[in-house]
């Protein structure tokens, strides 16, 4: 239960930071492969300032690692989230089994201690 | 209607025999008090907004955690109530079929006779592969969906 809950808001991170043309194509570009911000920015018409806010964007949800190394920043994928949205039928089920689980608890202690 | 075939990618299907007559399945999952007791795993604490198990009805709960304020867990609507037999409800609508945001799964509950008590089985519906389901939710355009799977494949790729 908790557990689905926290999965739910962080998938709502990632769909909101993906929820873009620009930062989903971030994301296919970074799928090849680290690269650099340069790199990332080259193939779009905007200032870096604007393009950098893409890149906070899918680093804030979790989506992507950065790491600076002298004047060149790096981007990597981070795979985790993708983990997280695979995960979440097997945790629904999870959920249900521990739900009946005791419901029948539950039914049975009522059988032998009437209320 | 007929029920819903079961489809493997997105629905869960979870059964169980349990030791006891259908009635007091029944009563265990109709009384809101008893409902409340074992619906959330302790120490979470489950609170009845409103339970009124008819079509239309609400299901609507609240839980704690760790002792904390109640918060927002549940605010779906019956679907189906068939005496000791069915119980439909989903979480896409509230009471009064009013549509509801962020809902994702109805569930048939069924319950049948069985020689050692109750055949119990919870039959969950998803809306889909969950990618799909907050694209939905989001008004993401249609090849949203394809997109994210897509994404994943790489990752996947690219980890494997």
């Amino acid at each position: 239960m908790i557990l689905s809950f926290v999965a739910q808001y962080q998938l709502d991170g990632i769909f909101q930071a993906l929820a873009d043309p620009t930062r989903r194509a971030v994301i296919g570009r970074l799928g090849a492969g680290p690269a650099s911000v340069g790199e990332l920015a080259a193939p779009f018409a905007m200032a870096l300032p604007s393009f950098m806010k893409h890149i906070r964007a899918l680093e804030g949800a979790g989506l992507i690692r950065t790491r600076k190394q002298g004047r060149v920043r790096t981007c990597a994928l981070d795979p985790a989230p993708f983990a997280a949205a695979s995960d979440w039928l097997a945790d629904q089920r999870t959920q249900w089994t521990a739900r009946t689980d005791r419901l029948a608890c539950f039914v049975l202690h009522q059988q032998k201690d009437p209320p | 209607m007929t029920l819903p075939a079961f489809d493997p990618t997105r629905d869960l299907s979870i059964g169980r025999i349990i030791r006891a007559p259908r009635a007091a399945v029944w009563a265990a999952w109709t009384d809101p008090a008893s409902f409340a007791q074992w619906w959330l795993p302790a120490p979470t604490r489950c609170e009845i907004v409103a339970f009124d198990p008819r079509p239309g009805g609400a299901l609507h709960t609240r839980m704690s955690e760790d002792g904390g304020p109640f918060v927002p867990h549940m605010d779906a609507c019956f679907l189906e109530v068939v005496e000791c037999e069915r119980i439909v409800f989903t979480d896409t609508l509230s009471a009064g079929w009013r549509p509801a945001a962020g809902g994702f799964m109805s569930a048939v509950i069924s319950f049948a006779d069985h020689p050692d008590g109750t055949d119990y089985r919870a039959h969950v519906l998803h809306k889909d592969a969950p990618d799909r389901q907050t694209h939905i939710d989001y008004g993401f355009d249609d090849g949203w969906g394809t997109v994210i799977e897509q994404l994943a494949a790489l990752v996947e790729k690219r980890i494997s």
